[in-house]
């Protein structure tokens, strides 16, 4: 694949503009049908399309910024968002954006690519994949035992709330009384989780797989204001991150425009998609498609090693382990794409044929589908 | 005579007084306590809902479940007792599990700090000063229940009739003062206001068979009853349990016909007339089918003209004016008994399959509130026409006037049935704007795809060196940008499609 500019941006042909449309259009059917970002699966797609792992996260960046942008205001409308929580995370989550965005700078020019995809790129390619691999293998792993969970009815059956609740007994003064979402938080815990999530947003753009459950288990924020405030959050966070990636040279604007041509229209479908498949199934397929994106970098990951000189194994090994990545995370994109698209019109065509309402007059003494 | 509610924090005498003012009154007494065992007998672990509420909830779903359980047996337990006879009610806020029912006297009593302080601490036998921190935190606990399980402030005084302050008045006083406030006439049951009680009783008693029903007991359904009518709606998801639905309530007590229908979602309409052969009616109908929701009706009848309020050249209400609370009588009398368009427009929403109930309440704004449910998730409150019998400049001053109040009250967005009718039609100046927005997008892309060498250099190559600000100034400008244009051209044609 030719690169340019010392390999810091691909040469775009329709083939492969189609394949960032389509990735995409996937990105944002899973990101309305799980209700999460999608860098889990946008960003290793673009590394597998030969972009350097630092312009992916900088170009995804640049094109969840005015989706956050549109989201925030919608959840703003709905008064879901705590301002007063937004501010706070936002405060440590620029610094942690800004020591992601220098780590991350310092990695790729660092080099070690000697030539090769994204030359120069592959200790931060390395890095980003192994934070990667640690942070979505966990957040997978657990939606995964919670979606396979028996489900009796009866309370114990869940996740193991023992550190959640140690640390949401955590009273360190000051305390912050947040009023949207009615909880009162040590601010220190506060502070800490947007340093966190803004390290996380800015070394891999995956921010908010932390910072909504975090919300949500640790201080007790509604599902609905903590996904407000994140997006609230992220939408200065990151256009912080994209504006500092642009100025680092890492943002390919084409890229990100290609992306969002696909993803907003994804995300309308992935929407509907959860009015009409079991709850369960969403999480099913939202931390199937994690897990799979997961070891699609795990097999990428020798590859890396090797430029590096840490591995040694034969040339002719490489492109095989690369088509196996490509592979292994667009069927997961895809597959998980296919089974909502099925699921959505599957639900459309039984809509129309369960279309009254069931009614039981009971003093005629019949029931009756009308 | 009116049920009569009393409010107050532990060890506050709230009680003593609730105790003596059933017994002075003859009435019978209940306290939270009772409705607490009952709720544990339907399998409801109040204590477990407590501390988990109270510990931050982390498993929304579960709670906000066994919330609506408990709301149910509570109102249940109360509607009972208070069929029975006249009642006196000890707890939190406890007027909450009957919002509509107008023949009720609520009471908030403010406890002398100092006799409190000394009672908690010879009941649980602590020094003074563990007792006082020990009252602070058991009432912030409290008050996130009550936030959490009615969401409104304990303490707020607008949210009562009366509020008692025991530090200045004996609790002697304070009963006799409600013994005669109990009497007038304000607080008196009214046909309408026993239909209403009739009613949550009803949906209480709907909610608690389903469940118990073990195949519906996690399910998602909102329950609504009204003059004997059960309206249960359920997720498309769950459609395989509509026949069960019907089955389960198929021998409830008091219950003529039950109705189930399929909704992701609920629209409240308010207005005052239903017409179902109106523009209005196919809109909000239109609506629904595109959201795949339930449209819950609810009649409302405005309290009488203000003083100095221009009234409009339509014949004046009768002489019998609302005592205000839900009364399903009124608009009848208004317009005559021949005009029965509410029922033909709910069995228009029936044919549909988008009945998600229907209700009618009259009375001032509170009233109104009061008859909204707080527990069912409406994504959209639609306000009519209303204040009919005001001039045409009143009426859309005192509706735009209405619906900011709800918006600021109501967790879902407020729209007037104009509002609705051109959101959901795209007008020549929404094509516009997307004609418009498709060519600035058109040309941007353009730019951007037939100069990338240019493009690229700025964003990473010789010109980036020599000023790498004007990259971040290039993102910060055009990333929103095309966001916004192509969010708001795909808006349009999601709505030209009807798939919005």
């Amino acid at each position: 694949m030719p690169v340019l500019m010392n390999g810091l941006f691909i040469h775009l042909t329709w083939a492969n503009a189609l394949v960032l449309v389509l990735l995409g259009l996937v990105g944002g059917v899973i990101s309305g049908f799980a209700g999460s970002g999608a860098a889990f699966i946008m960003t290793p797609g673009m590394m597998n399309l030969h972009v350097p792992g630092v312009v992916a996260v900088g170009s995804n960046m640049a094109h969840r910024f005015g989706n956050n942008m549109m989201g925030a205001r919608r959840h703003a409308g709905l008064g879901n968002v705590d301002k007063r929580l937004s501010i706070l995370l936002l405060v440590t989550a620029l610094v942690g954006v800004q020591v992601a965005v220098w780590i991350n700078s310092r990695l790729f020019k660092m080099g070690g690519g000697e030539g090769h995809e994204g030359a120069g790129g592959a200790m931060s390619n390395l890095y980003i994949s192994l934070i990667f691999i640690g942070v979505l293998s966990f957040v997978g792993s657990f939606m995964l035992r919670d979606a396979l969970r028996p489900r009796d009815g009866k309370e114990g059956g869940g996740p193991s709330m023992k550190l959640a609740n140690m640390i949401s007994n955590i009273t360190l003064p000051p305390m912050v009384y947040f009023p949207v979402a009615d909880v009162r938080v040590s601010l220190w815990l506060v502070l800490l989780l947007g340093l966190v999530v803004g390290f996380l947003d800015g070394t891999v753009a995956i921010g908010g797989f932390l910072g909504v459950p975090a919300m949500i288990y640790l201080f007790g924020v509604p599902t609905t204001v903590a996904t407000g405030s994140e997006l609230f959050m992220a939408m200065f966070g990151g256009a912080w991150g994209a504006i500092s990636y642009a100025y680092q040279g890492f943002v390919d604007l084409r890229l990100s425009c290609l992306l969002l041509l696909g993803s907003l229209m994804g995300v309308y479908i992935g929407a509907y998609g959860t009015k009409v498949v079991k709850e369960v199934l969403v999480r099913l397929v939202a931390s199937s498609i994690i897990l799979l994106c997961v070891l699609s970098r795990a097999v990428a990951v020798p590859v890396y090693l090797r430029q590096l000189h840490y591995l040694q194994f034969r040339e002719e090994w490489e492109p095989w382990l690369k088509g196996a990545s490509t592979a292994i995370l667009f069927a997961a994109g895809i597959g998980g794409t296919g089974l909502v698209l099925f699921h959505v019109v599957k639900a459309t065509l039984e809509r129309r044929k369960v279309h009254s309402t069931l009614l039981v007059r009971k003093a005629e003494g019949d029931g009756r589908v009308s | 005579m009116p049920i009569i509610f009393i409010s107050s924090l532990p060890f506050g005498g709230g009680e003593r007084l609730a105790r003596k003012l059933a017994e002075r009154l003859g009435y019978g007494f209940l306290s939270r306590e009772d409705v607490v065992a009952k709720a544990t007998e339907y399998g409801v672990p109040v204590g477990k809902l407590e501390v988990a509420m109270v510990k931050r909830p982390a498993v929304q779903e579960r709670l906000a479940r066994l919330k609506e359980r408990y709301l149910a047996v509570a109102t249940s337990v109360l509607c009972e007792r208070a069929r029975e006879g006249d009642l006196v009610y000890y707890g939190r806020a406890g007027h909450y599990l009957l919002p509509g029912v107008s023949h009720v006297l609520r009471v908030h009593v403010i406890p002398d700090p100092v006799q409190r302080l000394e009672t908690a601490a010879q009941r649980i036998k602590l020094p003074e000063e563990k007792a006082r921190k020990f009252l602070a935190e058991v009432d912030e606990d409290i008050r996130a229940w009550v936030r959490f399980v009615h969401g409104v402030n304990l303490d707020d005084p607008t949210r009562y009739d009366y509020v008692v302050n025991l530090e200045r008045t004996s609790l002697e006083n304070a009963a006799s003062v409600l013994c005669t406030v109990a009497g007038l006439p304000d607080y008196q049951p009214t046909p309408a206001s026993r239909k209403v009680m009739e009613d949550r009783l009803l949906q209480a008693r709907a909610r608690i068979q389903l469940v118990l029903d073990e195949a519906l007991s996690e399910a998602d359904l909102t329950v609504r009853a009204s003059d004997g009518i059960v309206t249960v709606t359920y997720m498309p998801r769950q459609a395989h349990l509509a026949p069960r639905i019907a089955d389960v309530l198929k021998d409830l007590p008091e219950c003529r016909e039950v109705r189930c229908t399929m909704a992701s979602t609920n629209i409240l309409w308010i207005q005052e007339r239903f017409d179902p052969a109106s523009e209005a009616f196919r809109h909000v109908t239109e609506v629904a089918r595109r959201w795949g929701a339930a449209v819950e009706l609810l009649r409302y009848a405005p309290e009488g003209p203000e003083e100095g309020e221009e009234a409009a050249p339509t014949p004046a209400p009768p002489a019998g004016k609302a005592e205000g609370g839900v009364e399903d009588d009124l608009p009848e009398a208004q317009a005559g008994k021949a005009d029965n368009s509410f029922e033909r427009a709910l069995d228009a929403l029936v044919q549909e399959g988008r009945s998600g109930g229907g209700r009618t309440v009259a009375g001032g704004r509170e009233r109104l509130l009061g008859a909204i449910s707080i527990t069912v998730p409406y994504s959209l409150v639609v306000v009519g026409d209303l204040f009919l019998d005001k001039s045409a400049a009143a009426r859309t001053r005192m509706t735009r006037e209405l619906a900011m109040f709800l918006a600021d009250h109501v967790k879902a967005p407020v729209l007037s049935t104009a509002d609705l009718s051109s959101r959901l039609h795209v007008g020549k100046e929404e094509v516009l704007k997307a004609v418009g927005a498709g060519i600035v997008l058109l040309l941007i892309f353009g730019l951007i795809f037939s100069r990338q060498e240019g493009l690229l250099s700025v964003l990473g190559g010789e010109a980036h060196k020599a000023a790498p600000w004007v990259a971040s100034l290039l993102v910060a400008f055009l990333a929103p940008v095309v966001s916004v244009l192509y969010g708001s051209l795909l808006a349009s044609a999601m709505k030209w499609l009807k798939m919005d």
